[in-house]
C-alpha cells in the first residue's frame, strides 16, 4: 500500500511541483543574473504590456459575453416549456467539446473577410466589396471565444435553476408578480452567484487559450499572453527568463479569477435546495416560446452546427473557396490527411496513443490521491489533493514553460522525447480524473472494505473484490474525461513537441501555417469525430453507473 | 457493457499504452568515427544506420520530391521537421541546450541563424563534392554550412487585378492603386525580417514606414499569400517568396511577380550537418545528394528555387540570376544586430516578431 501511494506521490511531486519551481526560479533569474531583471525587461516593454492588456480584454469580453449566451439558453432549458430542449442543451455539450482551435479554423472558413461562405452569401444581397464580416480582430476573437466558454455559463446556471425552491416563485405568483418580474427579481438573483461562477469560469478559461489567439490573433497582428510567450521561446534565442516571468502573471490572472470564483460559488449556500415537494412546474411561454427558441438556435448554430458543418464541407471541397458543386466534390482530402501527409500521420498515431497512455496514469495516480484523501489520516495528504488541483489553474502555455524549463537539464532530461507530452497531459488533466474518483469513491462508505478487512482479506483483497468493482465505472468515466481533452491538446504541446512527436493538433496547426485548409479541414473533422465518439460513450456510461452523480463539466 | 468486457477494455488499453510508448527509442549520445570529406562516405554503412532525421524550412513540395528520389536511389527514409527557419532554430538550440539535439542535418532560409549553430559548435566541418560547383563566397570556409538555394524577394500580383499596369518599383506599392491592396508575410517570430532588413538598409527605413502607412495585411508565411493573391482577397504581395510565386503562376492561376530593376533582396538558404550525429555517413548520403547537381535541379523544377551551384539550370522559364540586380546581407551583421532589427519592425509594422 506505501508503495502505490507512496509513487503516486513522487510522480505529483516531479511532474506538478518540480515544474513550477523551475519556471519561478527562471523568472527569478536562475541560473545567472538572479533578481528582478527578468521581470523589469518583460513589464518595461509596450510588446508584452499590449497582450497583458488584450488578454484582460478578452477575459473581460468572454465572460460578459457568456452570460448574454449561457443565462438565457440555461434559463429556456431549465425552466421553460420551450420544445428542443434537449437538443439545445445537447448542441452546447458538443460546443464545449469541439477544440476551441477547430472551432477558429471553422471561423475563418465561415467569416474570412472575402471568401468565408457567410460572407459571401451576405454578399449576394447587400452591395459591399469585402466583408460584411471580418473575425480576424479583437472582436471576431472574443466572439470565437465565448462561443466555446459560454457552456461554462450555461451549464452552472442551468443547474441551479434547476435546484431553486419552487415555493418563492409560487409566492411572487401569488401575490400578483407578472412572469417577467418573477424571472427578473425572484429567479436570477437566486441563482446570481452561479451566472457569475460560470462568467468567472468563462473569463479564466479563455484567458488560458492558445488556439484561437493564435490562429485568428496572429493574422490580425493581436498578441495575447499566451501567443506571446509562445512567440518570447519560439523566436532564437530562447528568452526563458522573460517567458518565465510572462507566466506568473497570467498565473497570477487565472488564480484570481478562481479564487474569487470560488468565493462566489460557496455563497451558493443561500440558493435554496428545496424539499421533494417543491418541484419546478415549466413556466409556460406561449407563443413567446418560439422567439426565444430561434434565440438559442442561433446561439448553437453558430456555437456547434456551423463550425463542425463548414469544417465537413470545406474537408469534401475541393478547394473551399470555389462555388459549392458536384463537381468541386472531393475526398481526396482525407486520402492526403490520414495516409498521405507523413506528419499527419504520425500525428494521429502519436495523439491516440499519447492520450490512451496519459488517461490511464492519470486514472491510477488520480484514483491513488482519492483513496488517500478519504480513506487514509496520512500527514500532508491535503497538499497531495491541492498538487492534484493545481494544474487546473496553469494554462497548457505556462505548463509547457514550466516542464521545457525542468526537463529540459539534468537530473531528468525527456525534453525533445514522447515523454514529456505524455508528463505534459498527465500533469495537465490529473485533476479531472482525480475529483472524478473522487466523487465516486465518496459515495461507496469504507464500513464494505472494513468488512472485508475484519473477514480476514487483505488490504489487497478489499481493494480488489470490494472497492474496485464499485467505482470501476467512475474509472471509465474519468478515464474518458481525460481522454478527450488530452488527444486534441495544442497549447502545451506546440512548445514540447519535436521531429517524430507530433501530435494530431501539430499536424493541422503546421498544414494551416502552408495554407492547407481544405487537409486540415479533413483533420479536424476525424479529430471531431473521434472526440465525439468518445464523448457518448462517456455520456452514455456515465449514465448507467451505478453510482450515477453529475459529473462536472471537465474543465 | 458487461463488466468481463469493460475489464478487457481497461487491460487492452493498458496493454496498448504499454507498447506505445515502449517503443520509442532514445538518441545515442555517441558519434561515431569522424566524417570530415565526402570521399569518406560509406554507403553500406549509410544503409546500416537507417532513417535520418532532417530539420528544414524548405516548402514541403520540395522536401518531398527530394526524399522521394533519394529514397528510391538508396533505399533510406527521411522524416522531417518543417518549420520556418526561427522555428527549426529555435527546436535545435533547445534541444542541443538538453543535450537531445533530434536531427542529423539542418536547412534554413536564415544564414544568421546557421552561423549562431556554428558558434555554439553544433555543426560540423565537411568537405562537399559540390564545392568546386558554389561559389566561395556561398560557403563557410570552415565547411560548417553550404549555400543550397538563393530565394528572391520579389512582388506577386493577382493578373486579374493588376495585370494591365503592374507595379515595376518598391516605392509605387506606397501608392493607390496599389496600396489598399498590400500583403506581406511575417511568422511570430520574425522570419521576414531578413528581407525587408535589406530592403530597408538599400532604400532606408522611409521604404517600410511607407508601406507600414498603408497598413498591409500581414500573414504568416509565402504559402498564404500566394492563396490570398490567387483568390483575389488581396492584389499585391511584397517581399514574398519568389519560387512560390513562380509555382502558383505556372500552376496558370492568376497570379504574376516582378523583379523590381532597381534590386531584389536576396536570401541564401543554407545547409549543414550536426556534430554528434549517430548517423554521419546517412547523414552526409543525403547532404551529398541535395548538393549534387541532380538533386539541385531537382530543387529547381519542383519548387522553382535558384541552386546555389553555378552549373545549375535556373527554375524553368525563369532569367537567369545574373540578369537580376541582388541586394545582400551580411549574416553576420544580421546575428548581431537581429533583436534591435526585430524591434524596429515590431515598431515600425506592428504585431508579433518575437523580439
Amino acid at each position: 500500500m506505501t508503495v502505490v501511494l507512496g509513487l503516486a506521490i513522487i510522480l505529483l511531486l516531479v511532474i506538478v511541483a518540480y515544474p513550477l519551481m523551475w519556471l519561478l526560479l527562471a523568472a527569478f533569474g536562475v541560473p545567472g543574473d538572479i533578481g528582478l531583471s527578468h521581470f523589469a525587461r518583460a513589464y518595461a516593454r509596450f510588446q508584452n504590456i499590449e497582450p497583458l492588456l488584450n488578454t484582460l480584454i478578452l477575459a473581460i469580453g468572454a465572460g460578459f459575453l457568456s452570460v448574454v449566451l449561457g443565462v438565457p439558453l440555461a434559463w429556456a432549458t431549465a425552466r421553460s416549456d420551450m420544445p428542443f430542449r434537449n437538443t439545445v442543451r445537447a448542441c452546447v455539450a458538443l460546443s464545449y467539446i469541439t477544440p476551441p482551435y477547430l472551432s477558429a479554423l471553422a471561423f475563418i472558413i465561415l467569416l474570412g473577410p472575402d471568401a468565408g461562405y457567410l460572407n459571401r452569401l451576405l454578399r449576394l444581397v447587400i452591395d459591399v466589396p469585402t466583408g460584411p464580416f471580418n473575425v480576424f480582430g479583437m472582436t471576431g476573437i472574443i466572439l470565437v471565444i465565448s462561443l466555446h466558454v459560454f457552456a461554462f455559463t450555461f451549464f452552472l446556471t442551468e443547474a441551479a435553476l434547476k435546484s431553486v425552491d419552487a415555493s418563492f416563485e409560487e409566492a411572487a405568483q401569488i401575490l400578483g408578480a407578472r412572469r417577467w418580474t418573477t424571472i427578473v427579481k425572484i429567479n436570477l438573483p437566486l441563482v446570481a452567484p452561479a451566472i457569475t461562477g460560470g462568467a468567472l469560469l468563462a473569463a479564466v478559461e479563455s484567458l488560458a487559450l492558445f488556439g484561437p489567439q493564435a490562429f485568428l490573433g496572429t493574422p490580425a497582428q493581436i498578441s495575447f499572453l499566451p501567443t506571446r510567450i509562445y512567440a518570447v521561446v519560439s523566436s532564437y534565442p530562447p528568452r526563458w527568463g522573460e517567458a518565465a516571468a510572462l507566466s506568473l502573471i497570467l498565473i497570477l490572472l487565472t488564480c484570481i479569477g478562481l479564487l474569487i470564483q470560488r468565493s462566489y460559488l460557496e455563497r451558493r449556500s443561500y440558493v435554496t435546495i428545496g424539499g421533494k415537494g417543491a418541484r419546478l412546474r415549466p413556466v409556460p411561454l406561449g407563443r413567446w416560446k418560439w422567439l426565444l427558441l430561434a434565440f438559442c438556435f442561433t446561439v448553437v448554430f453558430f456555437s456547434a452546427i456551423a463550425p463542425v458543418g463548414v469544417l465537413l464541407l470545406a474537408s469534401v471541397s475541393d478547394s473551399w473557396v470555389a462555388p459549392l458543386s458536384t463537381g468541386n466534390f472531393t475526398i481526396e482530402h482525407f486520402r492526403r490527411a490520414l495516409i498521405e501527409d507523413q506528419m499527419a500521420a504520425r500525428g494521429i498515431w502519436n495523439s491516440l496513443r499519447l492520450a490512451t497512455s496519459a488517461a490511464l496514469i492519470a486514472v491510477i495516480v488520480g484514483a491513488a490521491i482519492a483513496y488517500i484523501d478519504l480513506r487514509t489520516r496520512l500527514a500532508g495528504r491535503r497538499l497531495l489533493d491541492y498538487l492534484a488541483i493545481l494544474p487546473l489553474g496553469l494554462p497548457g502555455t505556462v505548463m509547457a514553460i514550466g516542464l521545457l524549463l525542468a526537463f529540459i537539464r539534468p537530473p531528468l532530461v525527456i525534453y525533445a522525447t514522447i515523454w514529456i507530452l505524455l508528463v505534459a497531459y498527465v500533469a495537465r488533466f490529473i485533476p479531472l480524473a482525480t475529483r472524478s474518483v473522487n466523487g465516486a469513491l465518496r459515495q461507496v462508505d469504507s464500513s464494505l472494505e472494513e468488512a472485508a478487512r475484519i473477514a480476514g482479506a487483505t488490504w489487497l483483497q478489499a481493494i480488489r473484490l470490494i472497492l474496485l468493482p464499485l467505482v470501476r465505472p467512475a474509472l471509465l468515466v474519468a478515464f474518458l474525461l481525460v481522454f478527450i481533452p488530452a488527444f486534441a491538446e495544442l497549447s502545451a504541446t506546440i512548445l514540447l513537441y519535436t521531429s517524430g512527436t507530433e501530435t494530431i493538433s501539430i499536424a493541422i496547426f503546421r498544414l494551416n501555417d502552408l495554407g492547407q485548409l481544405e487537409v486540415v479541414a479533413a483533420l479536424s473533422v476525424f479529430t471531431i469525430a473521434v472526440v465525439l465518439i468518445v464523448s457518448l460513450a462517456l455520456s452514455w456510461l456515465s449514465n448507467r453507473s451505478p453510482l450515477r452523480r453529475n459529473t462536472p463539466p471537465k474543465v | 457493457m458487461s463488466t468481463i468486457r469493460r475489464r478487457r477494455f481497461i487491460q487492452g488499453v493498458g496493454a496498448g499504452a504499454a507498447i506505445a510508448l515502449g517503443g520509442s527509442g532514445g538518441w545515442a549520445q555517441s558519434a561515431s568515427t569522424e566524417l570530415s570529406d565526402y570521399t569518406q562516405i560509406d554507403v553500406e554503412r549509410a544503409r546500416a544506420e537507417g532513417t535520418i532525421s532532417f530539420y528544414t524550412s524548405l516548402d514541403t513540395q520540395i522536401v518531398d520530391e527530394v526524399i522521394r528520389t533519394f529514397k528510391a536511389e538508396h533505399g533510406i527514409d527521411v522524416t522531417y521537421f518543417r518549420g520556418g527557419s526561427a522555428d527549426v532554430t529555435s527546436k535545435v538550440l533547445a534541444e542541443a541546450d538538453a543535450g537531445r539535439l533530434q536531427a542529423d542535418l539542418v536547412d534554413a532560409s536564415d544564414l544568421a541563424a546557421l552561423l549562431i549553430m556554428k558558434e555554439r559548435g553544433l555543426l560540423k566541418p565537411f568537405r562537399s563534392r559540390a564545392i568546386d560547383a558554389v561559389d566561395e563566397t556561398l560557403r563557410d570556409p570552415d565547411g560548417t554550412w553550404i549555400a543550397d538555394r538563393l530565394t528572391q524577394a520579389c512582388i506577386q500580383y493577382n493578373s486579374d487585378e493588376f495585370g494591365e499596369a503592374p507595379p515595376r518599383t518598391w516605392a509605387e506599392l506606397a501608392e493607390e492603386p496599389y496600396a489598399s491592396r498590400l500583403i506581406y508575410f511575417s511568422s511570430a517570430n520574425g522570419d521576414g525580417a531578413p528581407r525587408l532588413y535589406t530592403l530597408a538598409q538599400t532604400f532606408g527605413w522611409e521604404l517600410l514606414e511607407a508601406f507600414a502607412a498603408a497598413k498591409p495585411f500581414r500573414v504568416q508565411t509565402p504559402q498564404l499569400i500566394t492563396q490570398l493573391i490567387e483568390s483575389g482577397e488581396r492584389g499585391v504581395a511584397f517581399c514574398t517568396n519568389d519560387n512560390i510565386a513562380w509555382r502558383s503562376k505556372r500552376g496558370n492561376k492568376p497570379t504574376d511577380y516582378v523583379y523590381p530593376a532597381e534590386g531584389v533582396p536576396t536570401e541564401l538558404g543554407a545547409l549543414g550537418l550536426f556534430q554528434g550525429s549517430a548517423k554521419p555517413h546517412a547523414a552526409a548520403l543525403f547532404y551529398e545528394y541535395w548538393m549534387s547537381k541532380e538533386g539541385q535541379e531537382l530543387m529547381a523544377n519542383a519548387g522553382g528555387k535558384y541552386s546555389s551551384r553555378s552549373d545549375a539550370a535556373p527554375p524553368e522559364g525563369s532569367p537567369p540570376l545574373a540578369e537580376i540586380e541582388l541586394l545582400t546581407l551580411d549574416p553576420r551583421h544580421y546575428a548581431e544586430n537581429r533583436a534591435d532589427i526585430l524591434q524596429r519592425m515590431a515598431d515600425t509594422f506592428g504585431g508579433e516578431w518575437g523580439v
